[in-house]
């Protein structure tokens, strides 16, 4: 492994999961509800070791990055970062287990939005602003911070850029990666600023304002409250969120493109089919609950549908009313939505509209080829043509995809949960939804998930967050074989 | 150089066209006119550049891709220092495509900047022309007959001239009327409404974009990655990737249903075959592009319907450019015939002359005059006027001179 290009990656992560630490122990200071020490002394220590990395890293002989230390890096920033941010919730002992700590730090970080507690008001002030935080420090990407901050590296950048979001869509705003990083994250801070102004102008006191827009924008999930947006029972609140959601789960990168004036047509097509998506997903839950569920009036369906599809559909997991009570036909369509997700290049997870898109057309051509053997089939989007290798990334993400959610299904199976548990459990974590049906539904927590279960569940997140192939090359043999060096 | 030199009665100088020493030598300084039209295009360009600087005074380049000047032609003109761009390929695209949209002709080309039309149509035995004598046409609308080849010679009809079937008429009309015109003539018009494409480079490239969206087109190309980057820049059209030439791999795409066939291949003789296949499996129309002047004689033979060649194509845009006083366009056929499209200028020899094939005119056919915006079929007696549009009819190598008489 090339130490030279692995350590000021894992150390910038570090140094500003300290820094959030370091925060939160003066909202604890401010508050006085508990939890100072418990932030401050793991913040300090945590932000030293990132710094030490970093100055250490920064002397060691730095060699253009290959693909595989790209992929070292990227996980073990990720790793170590997670790992970092459950020490404060042991220290504060809001967790007694260091694996549901971590499972916490982990679903924080990665935006999954999956918790363990049982009772979010009992917790100080400084753990519920944590976990917001690591919502929002995880959204558009840590590395991407610590390549929008660090000193250029170059090369390096780039391959960590590209490692830590995948998608076919992802590509340079500027010639260099470093200020794309900049952009990315001058957005994410604006779109954020905005949120909570938001939600404070629709009544949120300015606390639960800054934690809801931390993990709105971010899509993770982590509410102030044990029952969500739901606990504030307010229409404009809710409508706000739904606009966050939304915002959140769109590419970053289309934002900039609108305001700096560039052409928005690589992009649109995936935008256009991700907000027909949500529509379309709010009309046909609305129709259904309407139908076969006891719901008073047309108003209550629209409100209660459009907030759970746009809410697990971004992958965010917010809630208000218990969507697991509906039918099974909409249950079954908010998880598949979980699936598809949100666009390339936002903060939220599942396999993002646009390979849902390239996976369509592809079966179309498919299908159409049998027909046609000899016509040239160009993988295209409007305004955007694609080329052949995409295709093949898009195909093989697929199934390593459904792959790995299956396998993750099959182990909460064995750890003891049933069939409809263990499949959904799997799904919230790759897909970063955060919720799922049965025992771990909207209105439920992972506690019914044994400790093996929660683990495997971390790993899942990581995975889905890294968008499968980072993590997954890590985990073959020929990954470490040195040959391939 | 050898080969070329007792050819031409021209000399023939070899070095790099586009150094400006080369430039130099040949006499660029007193040179009236410079044509870079080799098969590069930056070598044209970087020519017609250094002869303008050299003080050529007009430059001619031979461009392909429009991008090298962004499509601007004052940046051309102004900045790269050529007069006037011509691009062939396009061109000849652009007349197929002409061809495939006007229902019953084989040839189309446009004049007096688009008013006027000439139409190459194919008589046959149910034409209402058929065995009728040129001045007693059937009229439903204005329309001249300007020229007739029959057996692979061109003549300039006289008024008691009877059309026999299989002949190939040449048709005058305006614009608006020659649809009409074709239609009536042909007998049976059928529209076209799906054209496979032989060959997708410059000239297939351009036709599938011209017609994507009016017909349904198919393109077989050999080359997988041209196929490919037709197939992302006409997303309408179907490109094909196919190999070799073969009547089956024909069959297979439907050309025995198709309305019209195309071959533009790049090569002659895959051009021929193709088409000779093309018409025996039954496609309707079937137009072939030709370069080489030798296999001109063939294209009869084959039951090729319309022949297109990038060769005159280049030459007409060239002709254009040089006698740019009077003769304000041209169109050479391939079977040896000229179309000129004429100014005729005040004070010149022809105003007053009898628009007929007789005295100055003699050995030619005034197809229609472009007068104050409005086309003429020229009847009898019609006299020419000072600063109509003529459209002259002749065989290439006669009448020569006629051209002098519309010069002030």
């Amino acid at each position: 492994m090339r130490w030279g290009v692995v350590l000021p990656v894992v150390g910038g992560a570090l140094l500003a999961a300290g820094a959030g630490m370091l925060v939160c122990a003066l909202v604890a200071a401010g508050y006085g509800d508990g939890g100072g020490l418990a932030f401050a002394l793991p913040g300090s220590a945590t932000a030293a070791l990132g710094a030490a990395g970093l100055l250490l890293g920064r002397r060691l002989p730095s060699s253009p990055l290959r693909p595989r230390d790209g992929y070292f890096a990227v996980t073990a920033a990720w790793a170590a970062s997670a790992a970092a941010g459950a020490i404060p919730l042991l220290a504060a002992a809001t967790f007694a287990a260091p694996v549901d700590a971590f499972f916490e730090s982990m679903s924080g970080f990665t935006g999954c939005g999956a918790t363990l507690l049982d009772d979010v008001e009992a917790e100080p002030h400084a753990v519920l602003l944590w976990r917001s935080l690591m919502h929002w420090i995880g959204g558009v990407g840590i590395v991407l911070l610590v390549v929008a901050v660090a000193p250029a590296t170059g090369l390096a950048s780039q391959r960590l850029f590209f490692a830590e979001s995948s998608s076919p869509t992802t590509e340079r705003l500027t010639p260099r990666i470093a200020d794309t990083a900049k952009i990315i994250w001058g957005v994410y801070l604006t779109l954020t600023v905005a949120s909570c102004l938001a939600l404070f102008a629709a009544g949120m006191r300015p606390f639960d304002a800054v934690n809801h827009a931390f993990a709105g924008i971010a899509t993770g999930g982590f509410s102030t409250r044990t029952a969500s947006i739901g606990a504030f029972d307010s229409l404009p609140i809710e409508l706000v969120t739904i606009v966050v959601m939304a915002l959140g789960g769109i590419n970053m990168a289309f934002y900039w493109r609108a305001v700096h004036g560039d052409s928005l047509r690589p992009q649109l097509a995936e935008v256009r089919a991700y907000v027909l998506l949500l529509a379309g997903g709010t009309a046909v839950v609305a129709a259904s609950v309407l139908i076969a569920d006891d719901v008073s009036g047309l108003g209550t369906a629209l409100r209660e549908a459009a907030f759970s599809v746009v809410s697990m559909m971004t992958t965010t997991a917010f809630i208000t009313g218990d969507f697991d009570a509906y039918n099974d036909f909409a249950r079954l369509v908010i998880v598949s939505l979980t699936f598809i997700g949100a666009c390339a290049g936002s903060t939220a997870g599942g396999m993002k509209v646009v390979r849902f898109l390239l996976l369509s057309r592809t079966a179309v051509q498919e299908v159409q080829r049998q027909l046609q053997p000899s016509a040239v089939q160009v993988l295209r989007l409007p305004g955007r043509v694609f080329a052949e290798d995409v295709r093949r990334t898009v195909l093989g993400f697929f199934f390593v995809y459904v792959s790995v959610w299956a396998l993750g299904m099959l182990v909460m199976a064995a750890v003891g949960l049933d069939a409809v548990t263990a499949g959904s459990a799997s799904a919230a974590a790759l897909n970063l939804s955060g919720a799922g049906l049965e025992a771990v539904g909207a209105t439920e927590n992972f506690g019914a998930v044994p400790p093996a279960g929660r683990a495997a569940l971390s790993l899942l997140m990581l995975i889905g967050r890294l968008e499968v192939f980072t993590v997954v090359a890590l985990l073959t043999p020929a990954f470490w074989r040195r040959r391939w060096a | 150089m050898r080969a070329l030199q007792p050819a031409l009665d021209a000399l023939v100088v070899t070095g790099n066209g586009a150094s400006p020493r080369v430039l130099k030598d040949a006499g660029a300084k007193e040179a009236d006119l410079l044509l870079a039209v080799t098969e590069i295009d930056e070598v044209n360009l970087l020519a017609a550049a250094a002869g303008h600087r050299l003080g050529v005074q007009r430059t001619l380049a031979r461009v392909r891709d429009a991008e090298w000047f962004g499509g601007d032609q004052g940046f051309a003109r102004d900045i790269l220092g050529v007069d006037a761009v011509i691009d062939p390929e396009h061109a000849t695209a652009d007349d197929l495509a002409e061809t495939l949209l006007l229902p019953g002709a084989v040839h189309v080309e446009h004049f007096a900047e688009g008013a006027i039309t000439v139409a190459e149509i194919v008589i046959r035995e149910h034409s209402p022309l058929a065995g009728v004598v040129v001045r007693e046409r059937p009229e439903p609308v204005p329309y001249s007959i300007v020229g007739i080849l029959r057996g692979g010679a061109v003549l300039v009809p006289t008024a008691g001239e009877r059309v026999q079937p299989g002949d190939r008429v040449f048709a005058v009309a305006s614009q608006e009327q020659i649809a009409q015109v074709v239609a009536f003539l042909d007998g049976a018009p059928e529209e076209v409404r799906d054209v496979v494409v032989l060959g997708g480079g410059r000239v297939g490239g351009h036709l599938a974009k011209r017609l994507a969206g009016r017909c349904d087109v198919r393109v077989l190309e050999r080359d997988a990655e041209r196929a490919r980057l037709l197939a992302e820049r006409v997303p309408q059209a179907l490109i094909l990737h196919e190999g070799d030439l073969s009547k089956e791999m024909l069959l297979a795409h439907g050309v025995d249903r198709a309305g019209a066939f195309v071959a533009c291949a790049g090569d002659d003789r895959t051009n021929l075959l193709a088409t000779l296949h093309a018409k025996q499996l039954g496609a309707r129309l079937c137009l072939a592009v030709v370069t080489r002047e030798q296999y001109v004689p063939l294209v009869d033979a084959l039951g090729v319907d319309g022949a297109f060649s990038l060769r005159l194509t280049t030459a007409e845009a060239i002709l254009r450019f040089v006698r740019v006083d009077t003769v304000r366009a041209m169109h050479l056929t391939i079977s040896g015939a000229e179309v000129l499209d004429l100014n005729a200028d005040p004070g010149s020899a022809i105003v007053g002359a009898r628009a007929e094939p007789a005295g100055r005119l003699s050995g030619c056919e005034v197809g229609a005059i472009l007068r104050d915006g409005r086309v003429l079929i020229p009847a009898a007696g019609e006299r020419i006027q000072a600063g109509d549009r003529v459209l002259l009819f002749r065989r290439r190598g006669t009448a020569a001179r006629v051209e002098h008489a519309f010069d002030a």
